[in-house]
């Protein structure tokens, strides 16, 4: 079977600087996979790249099918809900409008019902702040939102670039466990950038780990957790 | 005491107008951060379709609806085919482009109708109503109440209907926007297309005051700015509140001042301008806006 998701020697930059240098990766269907290494090496840009964000060449397959030349709001309505970079929280809507965002293209009414019962399970706090301006969250409630928004979009693929980013390690720990049963009980596919190695690698089954635009080491998580020197070299701790 | 109250009644339905178009205004500076200085001419515009209309012998009230519609469309043509190829320039060159469409809207409607000033029909008897010891003009109630109409409707698309949250979302924050499958550029010209048809009513509701001729609006859209500006201008509420407030103004003091009279009222919707810009620039509703740099 192929995988959900292949990047297939992606080249891609901003204008004239290019920052991405040949990545290929796959992501199989259910898996939770995280993209490694330290600031600049290209994580964010990946994640870009995917959803139509950025410009590039090369070859990017979801679910088989090219995404080249596709907006983003085409690449999105296949499935793929991207929590980007400074989680992307609408902050002069209130916390409900924001999470009717992420369901307004369903047509599924009941189902979408239910998944509100589920997010507000997973996340009891937003259930109390529904009508307040999402601007008075928290920087950990605001990724809840955004986790919550996502998940409301029914995406096969999860796009999350830096959950933990500014968040207490408490914080960063409950919301990885969620972000471990969204996986696991509503079969989402997770692609998660990290620059926490140590809990990425927790998570996932698969690991890449970037270095200025190209892979230079993956495999499974596991076994890179293992790897005195890749530690050392990659990830620092 | 009773003269007081009608001319605060009549400031209300000047207000009524200016609010329409200060709305318009609003809408298309939080779609794009961009006064759109050619509103009171596209809505000049709709008013000599309305006429022609009309003046074809379709009733006032079919009329309006239809006007609203092809105002709504024709703002919509407008934002794809002008704005559209340009939305990413500086802003600078986004007013000049605005500037140059009003100029053109101006001319057209020139070329096509002429300069001689129309007299436009009003729906409402000019008969007053005698409501508790006030001599109230239906015309100046009609206004009110048709703009008051038109702006609920409004706020209950923005604020009650998927695609107004949409809007809205595209408006503040395109880029989070597009990653929820919000087509934002479609956003935009909806944006456009409903700041048109608003901004048409105020043009369908002066016309039968001022006369309809090309450079009718040419005061109003100061009056517009006034409001728009008083009320914070990126708060369509502000809009609405600062129009009255507008309309109130320059209508009492053009009744109670004599040095003001009917030659300078617009000089007070100027100085009301100035005076926000300088003494609270962010308007009633408006908010202070941090930049981190």
């Amino acid at each position: 079977m192929s995988a959900l998701l292949e990047l297939d020697n992606v080249h891609a930059g901003y204008g004239p600087t290019s920052v991405l240098h040949g990545v290929s990766m796959s992501v199989e269907e259910g898996a939770v996979v995280s993209v490694l290494g330290a600031n600049g090496a290209g994580k964010t840009t990946t994640l870009r790249a995917i959803t139509g964000g950025v410009r590039w060449s090369g070859d990017i397959r979801f679910n088989g099918r090219s995404l080249r030349r596709m907006s983003t709001e085409e690449i999105v309505r296949r499935g793929i809900a991207h929590v980007p970079e400074g989680r992307g929280i609408c902050t002069e809507l209130t916390v409900d409008e924001n999470l009717k965002l992420g369901s307004h293209l369903r047509r599924d009414g009941p189902e979408v019902r239910k998944d509100y019962d589920r997010v507000f399970e997973y996340f009891p706090v937003l259930k109390e702040r529904r009508r307040l301006s999402a601007s008075t969250l928290s920087g950990g409630e605001q990724q809840m939102l955004a986790l919550a928004r996502a998940l409301l979009m029914k995406p096969r693929l999860m796009l999350l670039d830096e959950p933990s980013l500014g968040l207490a390690p408490i914080v960063v720990r409950s919301i990885f466990q969620i972000i471990r049963s969204i996986n696991e009980s509503s079969r989402v596919t997770v692609l998660l950038v990290e620059q926490n190695a140590r809990i990425a690698l927790d998570l996932s089954s698969t690991a890449y780990v970037l270095e200025v635009g190209r892979v230079a080491v993956h495999g499974e998580s596991a076994e890179l957790q293992g790897n005195e020197s890749v530690r050392r070299s990659y990830l620092g701790y | 005491m009773q003269e007081f109250l009608q001319q605060l009644v009549t400031g209300i339905a000047a207000g009524g107008i200016f609010a329409s178009l200060a709305l318009a205004l609003v809408l298309i500076y939080n779609a794009m951060g961009l006064v759109n200085f050619a509103q009171g001419e596209m809505a000049m515009l709709a008013t000599f379709v309305a006429y022609a209309l009309i003046s074809r012998g379709m009733s006032y009230w079919i009329v309006f609806p239809v006007t609203l519609v092809l105002a709504f469309g024709g703002g919509i043509v407008i934002q794809r085919i002008v704005i559209k190829p340009v939305e990413r320039a500086p802003i600078l060159t986004l007013v000049i482009i605005t500037l140059g469409l009003a100029t053109l809207l101006n001319g057209l409607a020139g070329f096509v109708f002429g300069y001689v000033p129309r007299s436009f029909p009003s729906p409402f008897s000019a008969q007053s109503a005698d409501i508790l010891g006030v001599f109230v003009s239906y015309r100046d109630l009609g206004v009110i109440v048709v703009s008051g109409l038109v702006l609920l409707a409004v706020y209950l698309l923005l604020q009650r209907t998927t695609v107004g949250l949409t809007m809205r979302a595209a408006a503040h924050h395109p880029e989070a926007s597009r990653l929820l499958g919000v087509q934002v550029s479609w956003m935009l010209a909806l944006g456009w297309g409903l700041a048109s048809a608003v901004g048409a009513v105020s043009g369908l509701m002066v016309a039968p005051i001022l006369l309809l001729e090309p450079n009718m609006m040419q005061s109003i859209i100061i009056y517009a700015f006034a409001a728009a500006v008083l009320g914070g201008i990126e708060s369509p509420l502000g809009a609405v509140v600062g129009g009255v407030i507008v309309g109130v103004t320059v209508n009492l003091a053009g009744a109670y001042l004599p040095f003001v009279g009917g030659d300078l009222q617009l000089a007070v919707g100027l100085a009301i301008i100035v005076a926000v810009l300088v003494i609270k620039p962010n308007g009633l509703f408006g908010r202070a806006r941090v930049r981190r740099v």
